[in-house]
């Protein structure tokens, strides 16, 4: 047994039903769709991180340095000590400027795909709108065009009937 | 004369489709509606960035310190090595985590997009069904008025000639004195003479006059 509900005003339906989903669209995706805009224009998430990336990293790797000396009880002298912290300062500074610079170039190429696909998304909106608005204004030129014929046709009926009682009245006293 | 036209009640046909597709359309918004908001929130959560930057750590981990060695704790340069893979990696799995995120969201919007894309060609589908319905509702109320003016036309024109017919009866009736040779007269619009030059009035004489059921035209 189905439980198909009918539908006796298909019409109704259809239009609340496209109502609606512009409404759920309004309601659930634009705001989303708002901080994508902005996001693909100015996101900096990517440097950010690199930037944070570059001081933990130091942290860590000194850390490493210091666990790995003490599980094999090695000792550094003064000046390997002092070559250590040289050598971590220039390959983290070195380290952070490529991560930052790779990040930028990350960066510049993840915001320009998404401006790419949200102007695609966009182009199709807007054929979208621009196909309604041209369904609207046939629609409006139609029902104009068959006000005008309506009229006219009325102006011609109102003749007719004017000459056909005119030539009633001419055939009647002609005979 | 037909009875008045009564507006035409939709097929099965018809009501089977609009119901199915009611249906589906019910079915789609309960089970697909919640799938692409969820889709949505995930696609704003950092969870990949979270699982890319863990992966990247292990890996680098993984290849740098999983040896350890003494020789290893005496290289100056190991610490700043590492820092620097690590920066690297991790650099890498941002920008996939960005590159993913980016995917999903825009996926998403097109989708969700697509969707009112096809609720506003749906609108100026239903749009044009309303026009459709408001041009054949003007079509019918001129149709009704052309053949109230023809029906007036024809009545107008048919009363016409019947007056002019009418005016143009004669008779020859006898003066009320008896005296003198008949005297002729003219119907007017509304009633004509008969043979005796008596008017025809009422509506019986009319009748017999008109011979509709039959000859006569006594008055």
């Amino acid at each position: 047994m189905s439980d198909l509900i009918e539908v006796s005003d298909p019409d109704k339906v259809y239009a609340d039903i496209t109502r609606g989903e512009y409404e759920d669209y309004v309601k659930n995706y634009r705001a989303f769709e708002e901080e994508m805009l902005e996001k693909a224009q100015n996101d900096t998430s990517l440097i950010d991180q690199a930037r944070e990336d570059s001081k933990a990293a130091t942290k860590l790797s000194k850390g490493i340095a210091a666990r790995s000396a003490s599980r094999y009880g090695a000792q550094l002298t003064p000046a390997q000590l002092e070559a250590q912290k040289n050598a971590l300062r220039t390959a983290n500074t070195l380290g952070s400027i490529q991560a930052v610079a790779d990040a930028k170039i990350a960066q510049k190429e993840a915001n320009q795909g998404l401006l790419s696909d949200l102007i695609n998304i966009g182009q199709g909106v807007n054929r979208s709108s621009q196909n309604q608005l041209g369904s609207a204004a046939a629609n409006a030129t139609a029902r104009k065009n068959a006000y005008e014929q309506a009229k006219a046709q009325h102006k011609a009926q109102t003749y007719a009937t004017i000459g056909s009682l005119g030539a009633a009245a001419i055939m009647a006293f002609a005979f | 004369m037909g009875s008045k036209p009564k507006p035409t009640p939709p097929s099965d046909a018809e009501k089977a489709s609009a119901s199915v597709a009611k249906a589906e359309y019910d079915y789609f918004k309960k089970n697909y509606d919640p799938l692409l908001q969820q889709m949505r929130d995930e696609s704003m959560s950092g969870d990949n960035a979270s699982k890319l930057r863990g992966r990247s750590n292990a890996d680098t981990m993984q290849a740098l310190t999983s040896q350890p060695s003494y020789q290893a704790t005496q290289n100056v340069q190991n610490a700043g090595d590492v820092g620097q893979a690590l920066q690297g990696q991790l650099g890498l799995a941002n920008a996939n985590a960005a590159k993913i995120q980016n995917q999903m969201q825009s996926n998403v919007l097109g989708t969700a997009r697509g969707q009112a894309a096809d609720a506003q060609s749906g609108m100026a589908e239903a749009a044009r069904l309303q026009t459709s319905q408001a041009l054949e509702r003007a079509r019918g109320k001129q149709q009704v008025s052309a053949a109230k003016m023809s029906a007036a036309a024809q009545i107008g024109g048919a009363a016409l000639a019947q007056g002019i017919s009418n005016m143009q009866t004669t008779g020859l009736k006898t003066p009320t004195s008896g005296v003198g040779p008949p005297q002729q007269v003219k119907g007017s619009f509304f009633s004509p003479v008969n043979a005796q030059g008596q008017k025809v009035s009422g509506l019986g004489n009319r009748i017999n006059y008109s011979g509709f059921f039959g000859p006569g035209s006594s008055v």
